[in-house]
């Protein structure tokens, strides 16, 4: 099986081909976010603060970022800043900008202390955002087989339907990607509590699996610090009011999404995984978080498995866009919610439960649009200009 | 007749597929074995019906594992929700009920 995709100088294979600006800290953010708007094609993304973060915190948005970069859906890379160097070590030239540089698709820098000050920058920034925009335009789409795709998901809004008739589906997908040799991805910490002593048991690795266990723990144990019941936190009201009673049970819905390939490793938030295969990342289930910390880990494509039954008629989808560079598949397993969102979904397996379709039936139909979207389709959410909220997972205070 | 899917004969509850009202007869078939119980509360699209009679403290058993506990004696073919049953993880109000 094949698609269209776009073969980086890495060998990473992207299904977009966008500019990406970003800013070496945050007090350059505005000059990224303006030079964005004036040049076509682009990505920007605005960071969180590094200011008054810990170690760990600053860490996780330089990952974050130098995997965004990465990311094969980019093209071309501008980043902007105040001074080259000066700022948290992270941040640093040689450890950002040098590490971006690493996978060898077209960069370029626009420092305001080196080019006379902010306008100045703006001016520069601009065109060589216009020359990124248009060496990146010079990548065609070429064949290549199912096996260089890396995919991630995150399931929501759940309800019954999602362990029934979507979750599977999914699983059923990642099957078949892993098979030919792609990369899937799954995660949400919360949301094995109670299924963990069966994804455990998939781990190829033993240190891997352990490393999956203590993220588990370590997730419980700050439920539980929190002094409060988790169900008055997660499950979220929709979940509940769409017919979900405990954590466990959603839980154990929720991993259906994972299939059953064996899992090779236990990723951190946004990190990028050594090999093809099936992968856990430890994160925060957030839709504003999780899809951006998937597309820093190298996935081209991210779904969004919905339940939907909290959800009004004529909804529009959430967080249509957080991937940022990786768009968003949002799809469902209710045949209610379909028909209540049809306008905004890419994808429904309700006829698992409307017409009985196999769930094997539904991953193919599933793979086949998957294929579609990845050689040059726009998803739903793509065709609007919505620019989400956007957070990364931070853990520790702001000091 | 009105249909529930259990995920697996080992369940004591099942998943409405449609909306279900108090006094329907209620049908589901796992591992080919048809079963009917009267719904003795509404069980809406998406919510759960218990299959059998489950005690106070009695464990709620859906995809073949643990999924909470009875708050309270729960009769074939109430509804099991918020309800009558409790989470046994992440509960940080109580001591851990594992």
């Amino acid at each position: 099986m094949k698609f269209l995709g776009y073969i980086r100088a890495d060998g990473s294979v992207g299904i977009r081909n966008y500019t990406l600006i970003m800013a070496n800290g945050r007090g350059a953010a505005n000059l990224a976010a303006l030079v964005a708007k004036l040049v076509r094609g682009t990505r920007c993304f605005v960071q969180p603060n590094e200011n008054g973060r810990d170690g760990e915190d600053r860490k996780t948005i330089a990952r974050t970022m130098i995997g965004l970069a990465r990311n094969a859906n980019v093209g071309a890379v501008l980043i902007v800043g105040n001074k080259k160097d000066g700022g948290y070590p992270e941040f640093a030239y040689d450890a950002f900008v040098g590490e971006i540089a690493k996978c060898g698709k077209p960069m370029e820098t626009v420092f305001m202390d080196s080019c006379g000050g902010f306008q100045q920058a703006v001016g520069l920034a601009m065109r060589k955002a216009r020359q990124l925009a248009q060496k990146a335009s010079e990548c065609f789409r070429r064949e290549v087989d199912l096996g260089a795709l890396n995919m991630a998901v995150k399931c929501g809004y759940s309800d019954a339907t999602s362990g029934m008739s979507g979750n599977p589906v999914v699983g059923e997908l990642f099957d078949r990607l892993v098979q030919a040799g792609g990369r899937a991805m799954f995660a949400e910490t919360t949301e094995v509590i109670g299924a963990e002593h069966l994804v455990v048991k998939r781990f190829a690795d033993e240190a891997e699996g352990r490393k999956f266990l203590e993220a588990v723990a370590r997730v419980e144990e700050e439920a539980r610090s929190t002094g409060e019941d988790i169900r008055t936190i997660n499950p979220i009201p929709a979940n509940i009011q769409a017919g979900l009673t405990t954590l466990e049970e959603k839980s154990l819905g929720a991993i259906a999404k994972s299939g059953t390939s064996p899992i090779r490793g236990c990723v951190k938030y946004a990190e990028i995984p050594a090999g093809r295969g099936l992968y856990y990342m430890d994160s925060w289930m957030s839709s504003t978080a999780l899809f951006l910390g998937f597309a820093a880990s190298g996935s081209v494509l991210n779904i969004f498995q919905v339940g939907g039954g909290w959800f009004p008629d004529d909804a529009m989808m959430p967080t249509a866009n957080t991937g940022l560079v990786t768009p968003t598949l949002f799809m469902t397993g209710s045949p209610r919610t379909f028909a209540k969102a049809h306008q905004e979904m890419d994808f429904s397996s309700g006829t698992v439960i409307s017409e009985r379709e196999p769930i094997a039936h539904a991953g193919e139909r599933l793979l086949a649009d998957v294929l579609q979207y990845a050689s040059g389709r726009l998803t739903k959410g793509e065709t609007m200009n919505v620019d989400d909220n956007i957070e990364v997972y931070l853990r520790g205070p702001g000091l | 007749m009105k249909a529930i899917i259990v995920m697996s004969s080992k369940d004591n509850v099942g998943c409405a597929v449609e909306d279900i009202v108090a006094g329907d007869e209620v049908s589901y078939t796992v591992d080919g074995r048809t079963a009917t119980f009267i719904a003795k509360d509404a069980v809406p699209f998406g919510f759960k019906a218990a299959l059998q009679d489950i005690p106070a403290g009695g464990d709620i058993i859906k995809y073949k594992e643990v999924v909470g506990k009875a708050a309270m004696a729960i009769q074939t073919g109430e509804c099991v929700h918020v309800h009558n049953v409790e989470g046994k993880r992440g509960r940080g109000d109580i001591p851990e009920v594992k």
